[in-house]
């Protein structure tokens, strides 16, 4: 069966990232034969003032495929437990992939904490909504990480949201490829202009700079942009958040 | 031109977030810039406040953290 992972508010100034955090757990699942993880995402959650972040409040997802729910969701607890930094207030969200289900709720939770300042009380009422198939916890501190846990499943759940963790880098300098090439040879299913537009796949990009995929259509998407008459990824860097 | 003033955490930036020569300068003063997670760096310039570990991001900028790592 697949599932959705997401953690939050599991890092302090001076230990590893949340997302880190998130691949180390998924790679010692799969070495346990527990679960095959997928790729991270991270989803960008409200700043501001009265909400208790480290340094940027984003939460991170991935999917996983187990043949066993509940040995994956003791485990992953456990690591979280165990794993989360000092003063944090962690907090883990694992949803049950079911064809069919409505998760329409879960959608608009996430929508939720990229707008409006939410409570942990507002996270369980809504995982409330999925008794059997949704777990949400917190594992020390004030627990606050459920709220970005949950809005972290509900964002990738929409499709649309969020990058995924890592740079793409070119193999060579200045490479150039078309769009079929490029997806064969990079993590990337499909390249899209910023205005939302497919780009044909015998388009050729020159790939000069790292960059990074987005969520988009439910799918790993490359932003390319025009630059001098070509078309090139996206630069990860200068790009605001 | 002041650029740090006490904010509600730690030291407010206020050039804001649209300041990257101000934020890699003061990267550079400050001497204990600290890289963060690679998916968490934007700026162009590698040494940079706005891609220190220590900044909090606020809505219209960031405080500086470092003061407080280890109180």
């Amino acid at each position: 069966m697949k599932i959705l992972i997401c953690i939050d508010d599991t890092d302090n100034l001076d230990s590893i990232g949340t997302g880190q955090l998130l691949e180390d757990m998924c790679a010692e699942a799969e070495n346990l034969g527990l679960a095959k993880g997928g790729f991270v995402t991270r989803h960008q959650l409200l700043i501001h003032e009265d909400i208790e972040y480290t340094s940027h409040n984003s939460s991170m997802c991935c999917e996983a495929e187990t043949e066993d729910l509940q040995a994956v969701s003791d485990f992953a607890k456990e690591y979280l437990a165990s794993h989360a930094a000092e003063g944090s207030d962690p907090g883990i969200c694992i949803l049950r992939l079911t064809e069919g289900a409505d998760h329409e709720k879960l959608r608009e939770f996430g929508k939720l904490a990229q707008t409006v300042v939410l409570k942990k009380a507002d996270a369980y009422s809504v995982a409330a909504m999925y008794p059997g198939v949704l777990s949400l916890t917190e594992h020390g501190g004030t627990g606050d990480g459920v709220i970005g846990a949950l809005a972290g499943v509900g964002l990738r759940l929409t499709g649309s949201d969020g990058r995924v963790k890592g740079k793409i880098r070119p193999e060579r300098e200045n490479e150039t490829l078309t769009v079929r090439e490029f997806c064969g040879k990079y993590p990337v299913e499909q390249v899209m202009t910023e205005d939302g537009e497919l780009l044909p796949e015998d388009t050729e990009l020159c790939f000069t700079e790292p960059t990074k995929a987005v969520m988009a259509d439910g799918t790993v998407t490359l932003i390319a942009v025009r630059d001098n008459g070509r078309w090139i990824p996206r630069p990860h860097k200068g790009k605001k958040k | 031109m002041k650029i740090w003033e006490t904010g509600k955490r730690g030291r407010l930036f206020l050039p804001g977030r649209d300041a990257p020569e101000a934020a890699a300068e003061a990267a550079l003063e400050c001497g204990g810039f600290r890289r963060d997670y690679e998916e968490e760096c934007f700026a162009e310039q590698e040494v940079t406040c706005y891609n220190c570990r220590y900044r909090r991001w606020t809505r219209d900028s960031f405080e500086c953290m470092r003061a407080e790592v280890g109180k």
